[in-house]
């Protein structure tokens, strides 16, 4: 699914952006995870999502409840 | 038959007519711990001394003709994500070694207010990340896996061990076990249950609720648990409810959807076959069987990861900088691969979420529940990691005692998990039912009703 592997130097470069330092020994092992991830995770660019917005502030009916402090009419859904 | 044998609801009618006393039962529940526990690893601490404290409370209250329910003097399990005050919320790991818990979750302060007795706290797949719980051992075969995450309630429960517990539920992690076990299980409406005070592994995903012997004894704690917490920002505002099913097992006119895809997709013929077999149950109570298609199923697993693996980094931020070293390796690789997921790949699985939750909407307008197998496998061994499916794939161990929960983790749907079997080598397997948005009444209902054209469910004999 991925057509661009990371790479473990790439892996440790792009945790120690997100302020993770990797010790060395384990580089390669988490690029391999991190693409396995990403293999199983792009597959939902076929979706056209079109003005379908992200349901972030997750509710599970519009009807019946919602939570406190929020109206019944979610645009979410 | 000793007290620890009986389900929730006969050992509570047997308090209140005064047949049996708390103290009675927990001393049972607990002499029953000292023999199993050494074969199963259920507990990462058992509270005997809080526990008997407890129960003598409650059977002088009972003395007193104060009654505070059908958890009165109920011993329970509490999965050790669920902060009990005074105790540690170990969440199985050593990262929380020196944990304290300064106040009770909201669920662990209904049930005392309820009544209940905690007897101990259960293991869990260190911080709910994982399917397997490897401290704890499978009730009804040590060699196989007692599923996860909430592994030590299930097990717990089913052994005799707890008369009930309480598990957590983000990927089947109530479910799994629970079917693994012979337990039922139940997943409630996202925000029903408030997850105050207990530890997150993926906050659009976390569910608690309990497990227990029989769907009855599910329906009597889901009671004490509903109720909007203004701390849980995903609490629902709904009235509180009596969940208790009623005796009628009649099912006339309720529509089963039995799904075409997916549920029945690379699934043990076992399995398969025993949950064809209950829904044949519920078809002679009156049901309509429906079949319908499972929408999006491509994108069930991406959407699952989508949520969950940044999430979970996201809790973890802090303490996987300064102690990684005291996570277990299959869970610190993950957080450490989560960090590199892109925000776009999460707003992806966000949105698809809410593409799948309209779908599941429309779905659930044309039958009333759904009937699937919970997993598609019994128990596995305990050193298996993949399975072989007769087609020639190979399946992680994990993503499929996952595949069968997810759909349900990312609609918010309540799902229940009953046991309708053993396969031929004694392993129990789980039917599990779906429902609509706050649809508890009907999917406790159903199961109820399945349940009673069943012998009483036996405990795992733990030899």
């Amino acid at each position: 699914m991925t057509t661009f592997e990371l790479t473990p130097p790439e892996a440790a470069r792009w945790a120690a952006r997100a302020g993770l330092v990797l010790p060395a020994e384990r580089h390669a092992a988490v690029a391999a995870v991190a693409d396995h991830i990403h293999g199983v995770v792009a597959v939902l660019r076929e979706l056209d999502f079109a003005d379908v917005p992200p349901a972030a502030a997750y509710r599970p009916t519009r009807h019946a409840a919602h939570p406190a402090g929020q109206g019944p009419h979610d645009a979410a859904v | 038959m000793q007290p620890y044998e009986l389900s929730l609801t006969a050992a509570a009618d047997a308090i209140r007519a005064r047949r049996l006393s708390p103290v009675e039962l927990v001393d049972s529940v607990l002499a029953r711990i000292e023999e199993v526990e050494p074969h199963l690893g259920a507990y990462v601490t058992v509270t005997a001394e809080r526990a008997r404290r407890a129960a003598a409370e409650a059977a002088h209250e009972a003395a007193r003709g104060r009654y505070r329910g059908p958890l009165h003097g109920i011993p329970m399990g509490l999965k050790d994500l669920i902060d009990v005050g005074g105790l540690a919320t170990t969440a199985s790991s050593r990262v929380r070694a020196d944990h304290r818990a300064t106040a009770d979750s909201t669920v662990a302060a209904r049930l005392t207010a309820a009544g209940a007795v905690l007897v101990g706290k259960t293991h869990t797949h260190e911080f709910a990340f994982g399917l397997t719980t490897p401290q704890t051992r499978n009730a009804w075969d040590r060699g196989r896996v007692a599923g996860g995450s909430s592994g030590g309630s299930a097990v717990a429960v089913a052994a005799g061990a707890a008369t009930f517990a309480l598990g957590t539920d983000t990927g089947g992690s109530i479910r799994v076990p629970a079917a693994l076990n012979g337990a039922v299980g139940l997943k409630p409406t996202y925000g029903l249950v408030p997850r105050h005070g207990v530890t997150s592994l993926s906050w659009s995903l976390d569910h608690v609720g309990p497990i227990t012997r029989t769907v009855e004894d599910a329906a009597l704690v889901l009671t004490a648990l509903a109720g909007h917490d203004p701390r849980d920002p995903a609490s629902l505002s709904v009235p509180a409810a009596d969940y208790r099913p009623g005796a009628d097992p009649d099912l006339t006119g309720l529509r089963v959807g039995l799904p075409r895809n997916y549920y029945f997709d690379h699934v043990d013929p076992q399995v398969a076959d025993a949950v064809r077999a209950a829904v044949g149950q519920l078809e002679a109570l009156g049901a309509r069987v429906v079949e319908v298609d499972i929408p999006m199923t491509r994108y069930i697993k991406a959407v699952q990861w989508g949520l969950m693996v940044p999430e979970a980094a996201a809790y973890h931020e802090r303490s996987l900088r300064t102690v990684p070293e005291l996570y277990q390796e299959d869970v610190r690789i993950l957080l450490e691969a989560g960090e590199l997921m892109s925000a776009g790949d999460h707003l992806r699985a966000q949105r698809a979420r809410t593409l799948m939750r309209a779908e599941w909407e429309r779905l659930l307008e044309q039958v009333d529940v759904i009937a699937a197998p919970s997993v598609p496998m019994t128990a596995v061994g305990a050193d298996e990691t993949t399975v072989d499916w007769p087609d020639g794939t190979v399946e992680g161990v994990s993503d499929a005692y996952v595949r069968l929960s997810a759909p349900a983790n990312i609609t918010g749907v309540p799902a229940l998990t009953v046991p309708v079997g053993h396969d031929r080598a004694g392993l129990p397997i789980g039917l599990q039912l779906l429902g609509r948005p706050l649809g508890e009444p009907t999917l406790l209902r159903v199961g109820h009703a399945y349940e009673r054209t069943r012998p009483a469910p036996e405990l795992a004999a733990v030899a």
